[in-house]
């Protein structure tokens, strides 16, 4: 449309270059450069076409989007242009920006940038059986981390690709932005599921949370993430009926791309540096978001300090499921007896303070506690007292059972769990009168201490 | 090979050198290099006694393709 | 054909390529499977190898491929790879 504009400034000896997206042969007899693979215009960040760039020593120094005839004429400095166009036309969208082009154009100009090595699958291998050969997986298919996948993965942060987010156990490697993300190709994720993982990564390698003990364990603990925030619903995580379980793409894939991490950068796999001897399904993925909107209280990651309105994750050594039935207490001081039996048998019902624990609240238990008036401390303070126990009960020996706790405690008081050694978060259906109880690991400086970080994006 | 090798099962393959190249073509298609031990050309029409010499020859490299 | 390039989710410690299996110190006393490929004289070659495996302090097992022309089916790869501890394939030419 602009092609009378173009003639006009060509034919005043202006310095003019066209580049032509499409056609080479567009428009035809100015001598346009062939920018058909979008390099030119790519570098240039042309958004409109046709975008009139002025150009002084090699250097962009102004830039026109669209047609506009005053514009135009005041900076080429050729009046009478574009006769018989309209004064102003908006322009097309730049090929730059079709669907997809970003992150194509980004591998093919950019694909240096990403300094990760290059992996060549043989042209007669399976993309699948080849990443599975190579130890890549976790025993289930992953998603091949192609450049286009990556740098799309990448868009899902602000931050610098070769930012380092976390030294990462048991190998001790700085792991970058660009290693996480393509971990997180791997695992399945959304680019928007990112930032969760940049987080939980970081938390998870910390020395608090002790990654590497965790995984020479021979218990059978893995890590699992809490997720509290807006950012939980912005990215589609489940906090409601099978949260724990499968079918969330959120959920299954911020937790697997974590253990990947752990696996592919920090060398921990089973077999090698991994020592369970059980382990548990949750050490394929374990991460669920907290239901906020219909709790009781406030949220885990502001009872841990983090400002309310914040986005959070909260990392917690965990090692499987028991569920906790209690389909008849109609009072808080009933069912919080009931998660007391039921948090005693946490690795053994006589081994006390060395293994932390979360309790899982559903929706419909929630509501007991919500009706009588109980906050999270009351409910914490009722478990706390429940939780305590005669030492002649849990020493070595007592009952017949030759496990238990030092004889020197016979005649203590001994509470189950340390001090803030039991976390309570509110998730699950609302249908079902039962709660759920995450086993710890060894708690403490020896063990792991619950991380809670703020997410990043 | 591939496949044994996938399985655990440390593997050598003999061939004779007119299968150089297209052991080398393989193995980057398949993303995988076995271990190999090349023998003079030809095979088809030797004795019994010169095949007898050609695994006499291969055997120090048959050994070593198959131990640390 | 156009091979598909991933990038590499690993610390990059390991060797780019795909290594081969650990293999053992020495294979006296172990199993070793000997696969024939039928190819002709292959087995020549093979009986010789055999003895001077033998001679070694190997255990030697033979096995036999119905035709060269095809990969070894199924159930004889299962069968090498469950009685064998190594395995020489002879002799393509």
């Amino acid at each position: 449309m602009v092609v009378p504009a173009l003639a006009r400034l060509r034919d005043s000896g202006a310095a003019l270059t066209i580049f032509t997206q499409e056609d080479p042969d567009f428009p035809p007899g100015l001598g346009a450069v062939d920018d058909t693979d979008l390099r030119r215009s790519y570098e240039a960040g042309v958004e409109i076409v046709p975008t009139l760039l002025t150009v002084e020593s090699g250097r962009v120094t102004g830039t026109l989007q669209g047609w506009l005839r005053a514009d135009w004429e005041r900076v080429t400095g050729v009046p009478g242009l574009g006769e018989g166009l309209p004064e102003h036309r908006a322009g097309c969208g730049s090929r730059t920006l079709d669907p997809g082009m970003p992150e194509v154009l980004s591998a093919r100009f950019r694909g240096e940038t990403l300094r990760s090595r290059r992996i060549e699958v043989g042209d007669l291998e399976d993309d699948f059986e080849a990443m599975e050969a190579r130890g890549w997986t976790d025993g289930l298919p992953v998603e091949p981390p192609t450049r286009e996948r990556v740098f799309r993965m990448l868009q899902g942060t602000l931050r610098d690709p070769q930012e380092v987010v976390a030294v990462v156990p048991p190998d001790l490697v700085e792991c970058t932005v660009e290693k996480v993300a393509i971990n997180a190709v791997l695992a399945g994720c959304r680019p928007e599921y990112l930032p969760v993982v940049l987080t939980a990564v970081e938390a998870a390698c910390t020395g608090e949370f002790n990654m590497h003990g965790l995984l020479a364990t021979t218990w059978s603990s893995g890590p699992v993430v809490i997720v509290n925030g807006p950012i939980a619903a912005r990215i589609g995580m489940n906090s409601g009926g099978n949260a724990l379980g499968q079918g969330s793409r959120a959920n299954a894939t911020i937790g697997r791309a974590l253990q990947l991490v752990v696996r592919n950068v920090g060398g921990g796999r089973p077999g090698g540096v991994d020592r369970a001897t059980h382990g548990n399904p949750g050490k394929y993925t374990f991460c669920f978001a907290e239901d906020e909107r219909g709790s009781p209280w406030e949220p885990l990651a502001v009872h841990r300090g983090m400002a309310p309105g914040s986005s959070a994750v909260t990392l917690f050594a965990g090692s499987g499921l028991q569920p906790v039935a209690d389909q008849l207490s109609r009072m808080p001081e009933s069912l919080a007896r009931t998660y007391a039996a039921c948090l005693q048998a946490v690795a053994h019902p006589k081994l006390a303070l060395a293994w932390d624990a979360v309790l899982v609240v559903s929706p419909e238990h929630g509501r007991v506690f919500r009706e009588a008036g109980w906050s999270r401390a009351r409910l914490q303070g009722e478990l706390d007292a429940l939780l305590r126990r005669p030492g002649s009960e849990l020493v070595r020996g007592a009952g017949g059972i030759a496990e238990g706790m030092p004889a020197a405690l016979a005649d203590a008081d001994v509470p189950k769990f340390r001090r803030d050694g039991l976390l309570i978060v509110h998730a699950g259906g609302t249908a079902g009168l039962f709660s759920a109880i995450i086993g710890g690991w060894v708690s403490g400086a020896t063990g792991s201490e619950p991380v809670t970080r703020e997410v990043r994006e | 090979m591939t496949a044994l090798e996938g399985q655990g099962v440390p593997a050598v393959y003999v061939a004779s050198t007119e299968f150089v190249e297209a052991a080398a073509a393989q193995a980057r298609s398949l993303g995988f290099e076995p271990a190999g031990v090349f023998v003079a050309h030809p095979i088809q029409d030797r004795t019994d006694a010169e095949m007898h010499a050609l695994a006499d020859a291969a055997l120090d490299a048959v050994w070593a393709r198959l131990t640390e | 054909m156009t091979r598909t390039e991933l990038l590499d989710p690993t610390s990059e410690r390991q060797p780019a390529a795909r290594q081969r299996v650990a293999r053992p110190a020495s294979l006296r006393g172990l199993t070793v499977g000997l696969l024939d490929i039928s190819k002709p004289r292959g087995d020549v070659f093979l009986d010789r190898l055999e003895e001077l495996l033998a001679g070694r302090g190997v255990e030697v097992l033979r096995f036999h491929k119905p035709t060269f022309t095809k990969p070894a089916p199924a159930d004889l790869r299962q069968e090498v790879a469950s009685r064998c501890e190594a395995v020489v394939e002879a002799l393509a030419d």
